[in-house]
């Protein structure tokens, strides 16, 4: 689907938070609605935009999924296609278009009817536009138009077969909102309440207030088409960092803490009224590599080592990095070693490589020998004067720049040097568009419908120039293989969910057997949440799957508190109160800040003895 | 009195004396010698860090136990979130909190020096320019700055260093500038330029030396806000990840949840360590300032 995010803290966000503690931490919370049942879910990435056109982070998807609705949606059970905006679905016997039956008697929030017209408008905007490709080309690449024939029936026409027809994950926009909005506009376009006034959406909640970096207030809409949510409002608090998420929901400040490091997550077991769950999640991360940086049309761009597009080095990298030591270490066990990048999550798609590349120092020296890489008197690698120095860029938190310590110690067994840099989200992604990298870490989140994830890696994905400037799209390893692109055409035809799956796991085995990626691991979707308080979480895929940011919004709709609390339960939970270990840190931190005092008094009445004199 | 005595040997003999003061006024200050020790433990501990602890300790992908556990026969400090022990850490952040505090020290008073003795020699435009440039600097809260400054300058320990240097030189040139302003009044600064002395020799032979005296115990007290600047920032996550500072490992157990599960032993010693450097260059430097400032001595 998109990067995941998984943990930035802004540093424009920590110099606001230092300039105004107070203020800040006032704010930060917003005010507790009176008599109503508000459900806060702590966050550490911001929702990046609330735009459905720019948005990026998994946090942002989730927005989205709240505020308006989709065609089609994924089963809780199992994640496979359910019925969602559009009762129901059919392909014409010509294989030519695809016919929706939307819903009747939707409306919009602001009262108006939502129609197969504002579908229609939606898909064209998405077929015809240029930046609204973005996010959502991928689903319409073999889309020709979108008609709607009557108020409840959507006609899309295709240029051939197309799988993805049962997954189209756009948002349905309201065409009387966004028809003012141009194609030029909508790259800035916040989408944010203006004057108190909510986004109009048609979903089960809609976004009545947003502060940056500080939360996103939803009110729920007690007349979705599947039944009004349980609970009244519906609240995202931003935190910086996993440690404070966790303290809020031990002091019961909110309800579900999402994104936990698996040190924070480790903290929170066993502590009374909280349930701490690590389920199965479609996420992976990687080592990627700059396989030689192009725009799409093939102009070199960027400085990437040449070394990297030599595939023996990237295998022979590979083949340094102990995945089980990572998922150990790094994960403390929650997650498993990765090959491939669709995750096992989807097991009729997954590749489970028959040969691996295992952690094998040896055979990655030999491998690299072969290539002919000798080397130096310093242990150092070099091939034509041109030292295996790489640069690997990992993100600010514990998870990814302890990676790339490890990384560094094990390529330094191999005769690689490696010079690891910190930096925030924001700046790699930046610098990963314009390829001024050799190697990052970093992951993926991977959508039940493949063509995503594979989109990826084609050479029509690398970045390209508007202008002067050169714009990232999806690719970030800059992988191109005019075999794997036939493929991927061939696919993106393939009807038959079993020779789609087949073509889907070569793919896999060749961007896997060219070492596109080193990848290293599936992690799973660590939360914790006030058992004591909510049920009626829906899991997904059942019985071990996610409780939220699923696809669909499953969850939301049957939260509920819990009923029969007794007032002793009901009054322990709501005492967080400090642990008696957290007690003694604290008075040890007094003790000495105390024993400094004491001193420089004394030196101060010295001083002052001696000035008597 | 048979032997006539070079100027050169009796400004040696005069110097001997001073230093001999010098010490004997300093030593009587208890408190003083107490801060000279803390300073030389950490300073040893900084020098043959190496050999107190092993480097591999530091190496992440080397590191065999658990993470968070605490105190063990092993583990003196228990281990950080990595399963590298703590007193490793603690040893070696204690070369990287000295290197940049002394560092950042040497960058303000160099500034710091130039500026308040410029300032104090020219006069007039000069110096309200110079003067309203310091004061424009020591009004800026100096948090914010630092923090722009190190994002905009990029996490690194010498960009660190850089950030904290001129952070903290105002303070400095204020001191220097006043000083200087006294110096220059006097009579022999006069007879200096009837004799043909040029700015330059002025401001090196006569007002340096006579400004000296205040820089130095500025200096010591100096060191203690930027060892102290230093850990601010790192726990901030703003200095270089990659180095082993006492703020980086507060920032670790900040950000890996040791706080709010109790973990003393990841927290309170880079605290302790901190508290003792700082105060025992504030011993130092109060002292320093006693002794080396007449005013303050005997009223």
């Amino acid at each position: 689907m998109h990067h995941l995010v998984r943990r930035a803290l802004s540093v424009a966000i920590a110099a606001g938070l230092l300039a105004a503690p107070a203020a800040t931490a006032l704010a930060q919370a917003p005010a507790p609605a009176q008599g109503k049942v508000t459900f806060t879910v702590g966050i550490q990435s911001d929702v990046d935009s609330t735009n459905p056109f720019t948005g990026i982070v998994v946090e942002a998807y989730e927005s989205y999924a709240l505020m308006y609705d989709y065609l089609v949606s994924s089963k809780p059970e199992d994640v496979s296609p359910m019925p969602s905006l559009a009762e129901s679905y059919q392909e014409a016997p010509d294989k030519k278009s695809w016919t929706y039956k939307i819903r009747a008697g939707v409306k919009w929030s602001d009262g108006q009817p939502l129609t197969a017209r504002d579908a229609a408008y939606t898909y064209n905007r998405v077929i015809k536009g240029d930046f609204e490709q973005t996010n959502y080309g991928n689903y319409v690449t073999n889309i020709e138009r979108a008609e709607a024939t009557d108020d409840t029936t959507l006609v899309l026409y295709v240029k051939k077969p197309t799988p993805i027809m049962e997954r189209l994950a756009i948002p349905i926009l309201p065409e009387h909102i966004w028809k003012d909005i141009d194609g030029t506009e909508v790259k800035s376009f916040a989408n944010e309440p203006e004057n108190g006034q909510p986004i109009v959406g048609s979903g089960p909640f809609r976004l009545v207030e947003r502060r940056k970096g500080q939360f996103l207030r939803f009110e729920a809409n007690k007349e979705y088409w599947r039944g009004a949510p349980k609970i009244d409002e519906l609240v995202f608090r931003v935190f910086l960092n996993a440690d404070a998420e966790a303290q809020a929901l031990t002091r019961g400040e909110i309800d579900f803490a999402y994104d936990l490091q698996s040190n924070v997550y480790e903290s929170l077991k066993n502590k009374p009224g909280i349930t701490t769950r690590s389920s199965q999640y479609p996420g992976f991360n990687e080592i990627a590599f700059n396989n030689g940086a192009a725009l799409a049309d093939g102009t070199p761009i960027g400085d990437g080592h040449p070394a990297l597009k030599d595939k023996q080095v990237r295998l022979a990298i590979s083949q340094a990095i102990d995945r089980d030591v990572l998922v150990e270490r790094v994960l403390q066990g929650h997650g498993s070693p990765a090959d491939t990048f669709i995750p096992p999550m989807y097991p009729a798609l997954h590749l489970d490589p028959a040969t691996k590349q295992t952690f094998d120092p040896a055979k990655a020296n030999q491998i690299l020998d072969a290539a002919g890489y000798p080397k130096g008197a310093d242990g150092v690698r070099a091939k034509d004067g041109k030292k295996l120095e790489l640069r690997l860029f990992v993100r600010e938190g514990a998870e990814s720049e302890a990676t790339g310590e490890f990384v560094k110690t094990w390529l330094k067994d191999i005769g690689i040097e490696v010079n690891v840099k910190v930096m925030s989200e924001d700046a790699l992604t930046e610098i990963i568009g314009q390829g001024e990298y050799d190697m990052f870490e970093w992951g993926w989140v991977v959508e039940p419908d493949p063509d995503y994830q594979m989109s990826v890696f084609t050479c029509g994905k690398r970045s390209y120039k508007d202008g002067d400037s050169i714009f990232a799209d999806l690719s970030d390893s800059f992988y191109c293989n005019p075999e794997y692109d036939k493929l991927y055409e061939q696919q993106a035809g393939e009807t038959d969910p079993a020779k789609r799956a087949e073509l889907a796991k070569r793919m896999q085995q060749m961007v896997y057997d060219d070492a596109a990626y080193a990848m290293t691991y599936y992690y799973n979707d660590m939360v914790a949440y006030r058992s004591d308080k909510w049920t009626g979480f829906v899991p997904q895929p059942a019985p071990d799957g996610s409780l939220l940011f699923q696809y669909g919004i499953h969850s939301y709709l049957t939260i509920e508190p819990v009923k029969a609390t007794s007032p002793a339960a009901a009054a322990a939970a709501e005492d967080g109160g400090m642990s008696p270990a957290l007690i003694a840190v604290v008075v040890g931190g007094l003790a000495v800040v105390a024993v400094a005092g004491v001193l420089v008094a004394r030196r101060r009445r010295t001083a002052d003895a001696d000035e008597r004199e | 009195m048979t032997t006539p005595t070079s100027a050169r040997s009796i400004t040696w003999a005069r110097r001997r004396s001073t230093l001999a003061r010098f010490w004997r006024d300093f030593r009587s200050h208890n408190t003083a010698i107490a801060g000279l020790a803390i300073l030389a433990v950490f300073a040893l501990i900084a020098i043959f860090a190496p050999l107190l602890a092993d480097p591999d300790g530091l190496n992440v992908a080397k590191a065999t136990a658990k993470g968070h556990q605490p105190p063990s026969a092993d583990y003196w400090l228990g281990t950080d979130q990595n399963g590298l022990s703590i007193l490793t850490l603690l040893v070696h952040g204690t070369r990287v909190s000295l290197i940049v505090g002394l560092s950042a020290t040497a960058i303000a008073i160099v500034i710091g020096t130039l500026v308040g003795i410029m300032a104090g020699f020219y006069g007039g435009w000069a110096r309200s320019l110079l003067m309203g440039f310091t004061d424009w600097f020591l009004v800026i809260p100096f948090l914010p700055l630092a923090i722009v400054l190190a994002t905009v300058l990029g996490a690194s320990l010498v960009n660190i260093i850089i950030v904290i240097g001129v952070t903290s030189w105002p303070g400095t040139a204020r001191l220097v500038c006043a000083q200087t302003l006294s110096v220059r009044s006097r009579p022999y600064m006069e007879r200096a330029k009837a004799l043909g002395a040029g700015d330059w020799h002025q401001m090196t032979r006569h007002v340096l030396p006579n400004v000296m005296p205040v820089v130095v115990a500025h200096v010591v007290l100096t060191v203690s806000i930027a060892i102290l600047s230093e850990t601010t920032l790192s726990f901030l996550g703003l200095g270089d990840p990659t180095q082993q500072s006492w703020g980086n490992i507060l920032d670790s157990a900040y950000g890996t949840g040791a706080m709010s599960n109790g973990e003393w032993w990841f927290v309170l010693p880079p605290g302790i360590c901190v508290v003792l450097v700082v105060l025992a260059f504030t011993l130092v430097g109060r002292a320093l300032e006693v002794v080396l400032n007449p005013r303050l001595k005997e009223g």
